[in-house]
């Protein structure tokens, strides 16, 4: 008897790819609504879920975004049947009470369809009583294709519960400037590395990446890895491909590693914009800027050395002079000082220029690591990515300005794409308007530049920043007014915020936007040696025998 | 079921002496030899009728005579007034749930009521499973006049029940069935079910 039970209650027939459910109900604007089959049990079904409805034309991929028990009579609801009735319990399931699924449509395709490019939205709904079956493997490659097909796509990872790689479209991903958002701990990192090194291998554009923490550049700490708990970097992956800058190179070397080269910047690169953009850091009044400018009329470039080199007594006296406020100027004084601690602000340069290496590298289609060292502040992380992007972006302006003259295909800039974290502090509704970070995620790829933000806490970004970002990969989140701030600029949120706030908390996330045909919950993709050799990196015994190769081919046997 | 296998002399249980498009009664072959309560019978004729018995009654074979009181068992009874047994009749009523032609059993009214006179047999638990494969045999029984609804669906689901080795699965879809019949009075549908799997 308790067999006869257990088919019955227990263990529901599951089959992969049949049939889940029927649409009962539902409308364009809300989504459609789908009665679960009795036979299916409802903790098989996950939100974020890809399924497809089977229409009698068309066949909509659809994401499942929210589950509800229902039940014809609200008597059953306040006398359940008692423990142990399992009879009563399996004549209720599916006929007074049942799970009613609300799915999404995200994309339509008629049957036999291929995507060519723009993927279609979704303008009607599937009819009464249509099919709803789980997507099979062969449905994520139509929609999402494959890396066989094209250099255009990279695998992410799978849809939950399969194992079809998702793939995302590079060439739409770089059109755009992009985010990776999720909580601390949620994988952030991995999914950055990830992205990077598609954009890295398939070409598709050079890499700026201000690397806070020093975990993109060389070999990065694995969260919760057992045994080995180290992952390579990027600089391992790609070799001579990626180019490492550091600000600490001393830190670089106690953790073993050789930077390219060492960032130093002199006071006189520092202009009054980039100061403006630690007003909340340097806790700076909103007079300060007044008084930065009064300072910059007098002395141009060497204004903040100007500044900096007057002692206390003397500014006010200084403020005087140059007709500033003597309290502002001597508050922005005190505040600016801070500035002289950092190791890498100098005099003078010594060798070249950071930026004019950099672009020299940028130039040769070398992907940039700056790594930060023991200078993981946000006020020194602020400073040198504002310096240093501000400047890079005024050399692309005039590059793009000249091949927009030309129209010369020789003068057309490389694009760069710009990986900033903690993006907030940059794009905060404060700064965003004044920062060269916010113009460069609104002006969009005009200059050839884009950015990459990653970001813990999205509620924090500028609005019109967030709404101009393209593809947005979220791991979970769980502030409601982040999940809000993530979906700004998305149409029909309502269905994708029960899914954000689902995900599991590692290895999970969030697609959507520009380089993906309809969003889509994705397992990511491991970063183990499956990846590193689809990267084209070789095991240490391949690395040796690939050297002993070349050694006989020079040298003879 | 052809009428040549079948022994009529010997294994009919009763013979009609009322009948209708609905309904039949038929008097028991033995006194008190009627088939149980809630279980499926059938006439033979040109077009078998299947039935679901649902009344039992024995009384005096006149009318206007009722059987006394004597104060006795049985057994004292038939020793020392064995006549008044030979003055006694068992009847029972059946409401048709439908009829067989060259498809088998279907499950609506017969074209004719059964003949009167006609033999009354049992089912074979074949034809009861082809009675009962749908709840369709329920709605009949919901919709008939003056009949104990809950009791013969308790009684009649047992039946269908054991004619298919107590399977699990059919009783649930037979439950789901009846859900939807009583329109998802959950007080009924809770205490037939718990009464069937008693």
């Amino acid at each position: 008897m308790n067999d006869l039970w257990n088919n019955l209650n227990g263990s529901p027939n599951i089959q992969d790819g049949g049939e889940i459910g029927v649409v009962t109900q539902g409308s364009l604007t809300e989504g459609v609504e789908m009665k679960l089959n009795p036979d299916r049990s409802v903790e098989d079904v996950k939100a974020g879920k890809f399924v497809v409805i089977e229409g009698y034309k068309n066949q909509f991929f659809s994401m499942i975004t929210d589950l509800s028990l229902d039940a014809t009579n609200p008597e059953i609801l306040l006398y359940p049947p008692r423990e142990g009735d399992q009879l009563l319990h399996s004549v209720l399931n599916g006929s007074s009470t049942y799970v009613t699924v609300a799915l999404r449509p995200m994309l339509m395709l008629e049957q036999g369809e291929e995507i060519v490019d723009e993927p279609r939205p979704v303008k009607t709904i599937p009819s009464h009583f249509s099919k709803v079956v789980e997507a099979e493997e062969e449905d994520v490659s139509r929609v999402f294709g494959s890396e066989e097909k094209d250099d255009r796509f990279f695998n992410m990872g799978t849809p939950l519960d399969m194992d079809t790689p998702v793939c995302i479209n590079l060439n739409r991903f770089v059109e755009r400037s992009n985010g990776i958002f999720g909580k601390t701990g949620t994988g952030k990192s991995f999914l950055t590395r990830l992205v990077l090194c598609g954009l890295i291998k398939n070409k598709k554009a050079i890499n700026l990446i201000f690397d806070m923490h020093n975990e993109y550049g060389f070999r990065a700490m694995k969260e919760g890895g057992q045994g080995n708990s180290f992952v390579k970097g990027l600089k391992q992956l790609f070799g001579n491909q990626v180019a490492l800058f550091s600000l600490d190179p001393e830190s670089s070397r106690q953790r073993g590693i050789q930077p390219d080269h060492e960032v130093y910047i002199t006071y006189d690169q520092v202009a009054v914009e980039d100061v403006i953009a630690l007003q909340d850091e340097l806790q700076l009044n909103p007079t300060a800027s007044e008084s930065a400018y009064l300072v910059y009329a007098m002395y141009k470039d060497r204004w903040l050395r100007q500044l900096l080199s007057i002692d206390g007594p003397d500014v006010e006296q200084f403020a005087e002079d140059i007709g500033a406020n003597k309290s502002s100027l001597s508050a922005l004084h005190r505040k600016l000082k801070r500035l002289e601690n950092f190791p890498f602000m100098v005099n003078s340069l010594n060798g070249a220029d950071a930026v004019d290496t950099m672009m020299d590298y940028i130039d040769r289609g070398i992907h940039i690591v700056l790594e930060f060292g023991r200078q993981t502040g946000m006020l020194a992380y602020l400073l040198v990515a504002n310096i240093l992007s501000r400047r890079i972006h005024e050399q692309y302006v005039t590059k793009s300005e000249k091949f927009y003259a030309s129209q010369n295909p020789e003068d057309q800039p490389k694009h760069l794409v710009i990986t900033i974290e903690e993006a907030h502090k940059f794009l905060n509704p404060a700064t965003a308007r004044q920062t060269i970070f916010g113009t460069i995620a609104r002006e969009m790829r005009k200059y050839y530049v884009s950015l990459l933000v990653v970001d813990q806490r999205p509620s924090g970004i500028d609005e019109e920043v967030l709404s101009q970002l393209g593809t947005k990969i979220t791991a979970l989140l769980n502030d409601e007014k982040d999940i809000q701030g993530v979906l700004t600029g998305v149409s029909n949120a309502s269905g994708l915020r029960s899914v954000l706030a689902s995900l599991d908390s590692k290895q999970q996330a969030l697609v959507f936007g520009h380089a993906v045909p309809m969003p889509v919950v994705i397992k990511t993709r491991d970063y183990d040696e499956i990846f590193y050799k689809a990267m084209g990196d070789l095991s240490d015994e391949e690395k040796m025998k690939k050297a002993e190769a070349a050694s006989a081919a020079i040298f003879g046997d | 079921m052809a009428l040549s296998s079948i022994d009529i002399s010997t294994e009919y249980i009763g013979e009609i002496v009322e009948s209708s498009t609905s309904q039949f009664t038929s008097e028991s072959r033995e006194l008190n030899g009627a088939p149980p309560f809630g279980s499926f019978v059938k006439t033979l004729g040109a077009l078998p009728v299947y039935g679901l018995v649902f009344n039992v009654c024995t009384h005096s074979i006149e009318p206007n005579r009722r059987a006394t009181a004597y104060g006795l068992t049985e057994q004292e009874l038939r020793e020392e007034q064995p006549q008044i047994f030979e003055l006694l009749k068992t009847e029972f009523e059946a409401v048709i749930i439908g009829y067989g032609n060259d498809h088998g059993p279907q499950q609506v009214l017969p074209p004719q009521p059964p003949g009167i006179h006609s033999f009354v047999f049992p089912c074979t638990e074949s034809e009861i499973k082809a009675l009962t494969n749908s709840g369709d045999f329920l709605r009949s029984i919901l919709c008939g006049n003056r009949l104990p609804a809950d009791d013969l669906i308790i009684a009649s689901v047992r039946n269908a029940w054991a004619a298919r080795a107590s399977d699990m699965p059919y009783l649930v879809s037979i439950g789901k069935d009846l859900c939807r019949l009583i329109r998802d009075d959950y007080d009924r549908l809770s205490s037939i079910m718990r009464r069937i799997s008693q």
